[in-house]
């Protein structure tokens, strides 16, 4: 089983998220701003195999969650993916400048979602 | 009971009847306010409460909506994958647990519909179009599109871009030309949009000026605007009456560098209108155009200072180096400041043998004319 970290303040993504990555293939924990996505990595002592974050949220943005998830483990980091509507060029660069494995600009394809998480678990 | 209103009712009457006049228009003015204030405080009430038991009912309806979507329409293994979404039939029956017969229902099923569109696209995406078709929601908006209210077409509107849905021109070109400037936008922005063959058509019938807000609007949409045909702009350069259109399509022709309508700008010059004129003179500019900077020294004489400042700055973005010698004798003898600016700034902006003149200016001006030399040559200042 897969453990999924997804940080997202939009309610409806999560819903979503969760039902296209299934039980008990996958467990997605939902923290709702980057302030309890960082709390949630704390607990769980990092122990996450893939964080799908956005960018835009309150408290701590998607790019201070991928700082903090790259600078913890720098022999072998937890892959992010980024979701963002924000999918502007320099968002992007600087998304991939922090070591983001990939971005998907909303809306998804929900098929194409389960491919990159997929790539990315097998990777690992 | 009865007896102790009377009574009262008696008192005031002839309280009432027994009164000066003063006092009696004081009494009538009393009750009025009494009475006015008596019914906002119960229209507040009663709006709130609405408000309330609507948001309760929300709370209860919007999660059955989210399941429903998801369960029957995003995730549901019964639809087959291998057919256009458009041309199948969804299961309709679990959404009739939905009280859809309710205006409220069915603005919040069409917003959780959008909201979800805003989230997935692809097949899902259009599933869930079809869905909001097969419900006969787009009878809503067709229905809103048609009312005198404003706001209620741009939401109308709105719901069309959304969704894709596709209007007629005739019902979108005149609200494109509304007197009332949120529903002119809306309805350009959903023109361009929805239009797919000629997403730029509205520039045809657009009498009144496009005024700069108008034009930073269109602007953003036209350029963010996925799939869109972008069109030759030299056709509304050369034909359209509406100088504010072909202003903003000079604008355009620059942004996606349409080379191809430099002969349409070149003929722009020849104009009365000294701000087209000046307007097609930076486009020139812009696009680096060397073939123009013949005919632009040639008209300089003859223009006034707005289209000579233009000129000057062309010469520099067009960086050739041909009319260095020019840009000298401008900088050295023009008379207005602005003139002298400019020609200095194309100097520092040209290379190759403009360096040298801008060495030799450097060593023999002085006063004001080095301060304008030293401020175009500082890097951090745009040109």
């Amino acid at each position: 089983m897969s453990k999924i970290l997804l940080v997202e303040d939009d309610e409806v993504m999560p819903k979503i998220i969760s039902r296209i990555l299934p039980e008990p293939e996958y467990q997605v924990d939902i923290a709702v701003n980057g302030k309890e996505a960082m709390q949630k990595l704390e607990a769980n002592n990092y122990q996450y195999d893939l964080i799908i974050t956005d960018i835009m949220m309150p408290y701590a943005n998607g790019f201070e969650i991928l700082s903090k998830v790259k600078s913890h483990d720098r022999e072998k980091p937890i892959p992010v993916i980024i979701v963002s509507n924000a999918g502007n060029e320099d968002m992007i660069m600087e998304g991939f400048k922090l070591g983001v494995d990939d971005f998907l600009k909303k809306p998804i394809i929900p098929a194409e979602l389960i491919i990159r998480v997929k790539r990315l678990l097998m990777k690992r | 009971m009865n007896t102790t209103f009377s009574d009262i009712w008696q008192e005031i009457r002839y309280f009432y009847f027994n009164a000066p006049l003063a006092i009696q228009i004081a009494m009538v003015f009393i009750v009025i306010a009494v009475s006015a204030t008596v019914i906002a405080y119960l229209v507040i009430l009663r709006s709130r409460y609405r408000s309330y038991r609507r948001t309760k009912q929300l709370q209860k309806l919007l999660p059955k909506i989210d399941d429903l979507l998801i369960n029957e329409i995003l995730a549901n293994p019964d639809i087959p994958q291998d057919v256009h979404p458009s041309k199948i039939d969804l299961p309709l029956a679990p959404f009739e647990s939905l009280p859809l017969q309710k205006r409220w229902a069915r603005v919040a099923m069409t917003e959780r519909i959008i909201h979800f569109r805003s989230n997935v696209k692809g097949n899902a995406g259009a599933l869930l179009r079809n869905l909001y078709l097969q419900l006969d929601l787009d009878k809503d908006a067709a229905r809103r599109l048609k009312s005198p209210r404003w706001d209620n077409k741009v939401r109308a509107l709105s719901e069309y871009v959304s969704l894709e849905l596709p209007i007629s021109d005739v019902t979108l070109l005149p609200l494109a030309n509304s007197r009332n400037r949120e529903l002119r936008a809306a309805a350009r922005q959903a023109y361009i949009k929805l239009s797919k063959n000629e997403p730029f058509k509205f520039f045809d019938s657009v009498t009144d000026p496009l005024l700069p807000w108008d034009q930073v609007e269109l602007f953003r949409i036209i350029t963010t605007t996925e799939d869109i045909a972008i069109p030759n702009f030299a056709r509304w350069i050369t034909y359209s009456t509406n100088k504010s259109v072909i202003a903003f399509c000079l604008k355009l022709v620059v942004h996606y560098n349409q080379i191809a309508a430099v002969p349409a700008i070149i003929k722009l010059l020849d104009n009365r209108d000294h701000y087209l004129r000046g307007d097609a003179i930076n486009a020139l500019g812009k696009l680096r155009v060397k073939e123009a900077e013949d005919k632009l020294v040639q008209l300089y004489n003859t223009q006034p200072m707005f289209c000579q400042v233009e000129i000057l700055k062309a010469l520099g973005r067009t960086n050739s180096g041909k009319y260095v010698d020019f840009l000298r004798n401008e900088f050295t003898h023009a008379t207005e400041f602005d003139l002298r600016k400019a020609a200095a700034r194309s100097i520092a902006r040209n290379s190759g043998r403009a360096r040298e003149v801008m060495e030799e200016l450097l060593a023999t001006t002085t006063g004001q004319d080095l301060l304008i030399l030293k401020h175009c040559m500082n890097p951090l200042i745009k040109y």
